[in-house]
């Protein structure tokens, strides 16, 4: 009895730590394509915490823009546009989300970057959320994909 | 601090005889240098005669904070400081970064007047520094990039409580600087952090509140910090926009940009993230002073209302999270076409089905809408690999742009109360009562921070966090006072289970308290206990909760003096309106090591909140142990401030 009641007690505390433990060892998975999520080794319990390294404040050139595109290919008509590439590259789901929903704030973000006239947004809009199959052509689709893709599509980029 | 004082009328004595020596000495050879360096030393002069180094603003700069020995900087890095003696002294640091300013450059980005462009910017306006004379006139780095931000508005932003993640329970804070572009997501976040590859949770948490770890400002999109905190930790945002100008965001990026890869020890308690945010706030306005108001016990949500009442916000917006966006979109869907989108998400059915199933246009939407968010939050879980959810996903979002625009553009969040509109976190209670024959008063201090019985307003329901309380009684007839509880951590998450969200209810409890020993009596014992457990959200009766718990206590007159069981506990907790909670509950836990005894609790519970800081509350708990029974009732007056 005395054993069953120590193990059961034994048990009860490791819950605590055990659970804090197993979120952290899911890791990883980084990259141009849909599923990317730049904190995936992000755990609850460390968020007053950054493990991921860092560039500091004012890092390096590009200010803080510090994202997953460095490993990555590059457009070749958005190859100026940096910080539209970096936003597609880090926002993979959440572009395609907005863009499947023809509304967002992330579909938004992408019409400012990609400085799509203000009269135009409305028409953007609906036109990448019908051709959506045109533009997410695979699940192995990157985001020089999804770039290249949307120029065809739209003339006045 | 007096002998440096006394030291200074000789020195400064001595300075003219230095200066003509100076003069005669190297004024034929190297006219440009001796020319400098007599600038240079009637710059400390006068910096010296204008007690600079006493500014406030200084100080701000620097992190001085004054203690009983004399001032010492928050920063411990020694890269931060020109004197070797800076950290301790801010007249020797005023001196040497006068100095440092013109001396030769080698590399533009590195030269003090760059790396300490906030220090640079003052000193040249306050002294009316001829920037020619300077080998670097200006920081050019810095320009570009406040060029290339264009900064616009700066919000204070709070990711609210994970109830479910302990270091993230008080919040967090940091700042966003937003650019001309019109979209927040764009806006450039800084962050204060502590850095660290620990990742087991307890010895975190430990060397968390003791400094081991240093703390670094990071910069980086907005975006990223939204993924980091809708997205993965599920906690909503409460956006605070604050009224600086321009020229106060210039000031505020100089200070950020001199803290750059410049580390200072971290505290959890204290010397947090929302503290050392201040900073750059008292240095983008001089006469705001923040970091001087805070309490030595900084809670993040506290120092959103020290910006509240300095008068610096003007203007709040929410962000729901990711689970908070999927809980409101099944709130307008049927049972049935709630588990329908659950189906769709987890792969069960293919997603064109919805097009041909018998419902309007607009609740297609909302199903496919549904689904996809439900399956991006059961990827971030990592419930699915990568494969298997991008082809989902993707087959979602393709049945999703089929449907055409919703009716409405956005979902339209009800956004809830706000946390800074919630009780304060400090609470003091006055209460009376009787213990079986025996009539109390009793008085209780709990500075931090929220527990069950408390109203919900900007809080999370069925969380309690209790860091450090304290309880003491005197009973009327046997005139004694006693300690009747030490809390050292109380915490409680009961979190409801239902078709989308499986959390597990969590508690654990440390401190010492009263409790029914063999003789009759209560004694002080120490206590350790934890549970895990299940609740569930009833329609009509409330939030129900079961738990498997765990306890070991030591101290007490029983003959061991130790005792550890494992037992469980239940309860129920019904909110009426927006004032009023009950919460009834039993817990029995059986104690088969040290001294074996059953101890059973049965208690109700009420609180009336008749203003946002002020409550009353009344209890009646039935306790037995060792075969003794025990009635006692209590009513509470409790001020939150």
């Amino acid at each position: 009895m005395k054993k069953v009641v120590a193990l059961v007690v034994l048990a009860a505390f490791m819950v605590f730590a055990g659970t804090a433990i197993a979120a952290t060892l899911n890791q990883k998975n980084t990259g141009c394509g849909l599923g990317s999520l730049i904190f995936a080794d992000q755990n609850g319990l460390a968020s007053q915490t950054f493990a991921v390294t860092t560039n500091g404040t004012f890092g390096n050139g590009t200010f803080g823009i510090t994202s997953g595109t460095s490993n990555c290919d590059r457009p070749a008509n958005f190859s100026s546009n940096q910080k539209l590439q970096d936003f597609v590259a880090d926002n993979m789901d959440n572009v395609a989300r907005d863009i499947a929903r023809g509304n967002g704030e992330y579909l938004n973000t992408l019409a400012v970057l990609a400085a799509v006239p203000e009269g135009k947004r409305a028409d953007f809009y609906s036109r990448l959320q019908a051709n959506f199959s045109s533009i997410y052509t695979s699940d192995k689709v990157t985001h020089v994909d999804v770039l290249t893709n949307i120029e065809t599509l739209v003339t006045y980029l | 601090m007096m002998n440096r004082k006394g030291m200074r009328p000789s020195g400064r004595r001595l300075i003219p005889f230095f200066f003509i020596l100076f003069l005669i000495l190297f004024a034929p050879a190297r006219p440009v240098y001796a020319q400098t360096a007599a600038y240079v030393d009637g710059l400390v002069e006068r910096a010296r005669g204008m007690s600079l180094a006493n500014d406030p603003y200084w100080h701000t700069l620097l992190h001085f904070r004054q203690g009983l020995a004399g001032f010492h900087s928050l920063v411990e890095d020694p890269n931060f400081f020109l004197s070797p003696a800076g950290k301790l002294d801010p007249a020797a640091e005023m001196d040497a970064t006068l100095r440092a300013f013109f001396q030769p450059s080698e590399d533009e980005a590195q030269h003090p007047v760059c790396r300490f462009v906030a220090r640079f910017t003052w000193l040249k306006e306050r002294l009316a520094i001829d920037a020619s004379k300077l080998p670097v006139p200006e920081c050019r780095r810095f320009n570009d990039i406040v060029k290339e931000i264009q900064p616009e508005t700066v919000s204070l932003i709070f990711p609210a409580a994970h109830i479910n993640s302990p270091a993230s329970m008080f919040g967090h804070t940091l700042l966003t600087v937003d650019t001309v572009h019109k979209s927040r997501l764009l806006a450039y976040a800084i962050n204060y952090t502590a850095v660290t590859t620990e990742t087991f949770g307890p010895l975190f948490a430990v060397k968390g509140l003791f400094g081991f770890y240093p703390g670094y400002f990071s910069m980086m999109p907005y975006y990223q910090k939204l993924q980091e905190y809708s997205d993965i930790e599920q906690r909503d945002i409460w956006e605070y926009r604050l009224n600086f100008t321009r020229d106060e965001i210039t000031r505020l990026l100089m200070h950020a940009y001199e803290m750059d890869h410049i580390y200072a020890d971290y505290y959890f308690f204290d010397e947090n993230c929302s503290y050392i945010l201040f900073f750059l706030l008292d240095a983008a306005r001089p006469t705001l002073r923040l970091t001087e108001q805070c309490r030595p016990w900084v809670i993040p949500l506290d120092t959103i209302r020290v910006a509240q009442q300095n008068g610096l916000v003007v203007g709040t917006a929410y962000r729901p999270s990711r689970a908070t966006r999927i809980r409101h979109i099944a709130s307008l869907l049927s049972q049935e076409d709630r588990l329908t989108a659950r189906s769709l998400a987890l792969g069960e059915a293919p997603p064109e089905r919805v097009l041909g199933l018998d419902a309007t246009a607009q609740q297609k939407i909302l199903m496919t809408d549904l689904a996809g968010e439900y399956l991006q939050y059961r990827y971030a879980r990592r419930d699915f690999t990568n494969d298997a959810f991008n082809e989902r996903f993707l087959k979602i979002l393709g049945t999703r742009s089929r449907l055409g625009a919703a009716e409405k553009d956005d979902y339209d969040h009800p956004s809830p109360t706000r946390p800074d509109e919630g009780h304060q976190s400090n609470r003091f209670s006055i209460g009376t009562g009787i213990r079986e024959n025996d009539s109390f008063a009793e008085m209780t201090l709990r500075p931090a921070y929220h527990s069950l019985m408390d109203n919900d307003r900007g809080y999370v329901e069925g969380s309690q966090i209790i860091f450090t309380g304290l309880g003491f009684r005197y009973y009327f007839e046997s005139e004694r006072l006693k300690l009747q509880n030490v809390d050292l951590i109380d915490i409680i998450s009961i979190s409801p289970r239902d078709d989308f969200f499986k959390p597990v209810s969590w508690k654990v409890r440390t401190g010492l308290g009263q409790k029914l020993g063999e003789d009759g009596a209560e004694h002080l014992v120490y206590d350790l206990s934890t549970g895990a457990g299940f609740a569930w959200k009833i329609p009509m009766l409330g939030l129900f909760y079961v738990f498997g718990e765990a306890e070991a206590d030591l101290g007490g007159r029983s003959e061991e003096r130790w005792a550890v069981g494992a037992g469980g506990s239940a309860g129920m907790i019904r909110t009426l309106g927006d004032q009023m909670k009950v919460h009834l509950s039993g817990r029995d836990i059986y104690y088969g090591l040290g001294d074996c005894h059953n101890a059973l609790e049965l208690s109700f519970q009420a609180n009336f909140a008749y203003k946002t800081n002020g409550s009353v509350s009344a209890g009646v708990t039935w306790k037995k142990a060792y075969s003794i029974h025990d009635t006692e009732g209590i009513i509470s007056w409790n001020l939150y401030f």
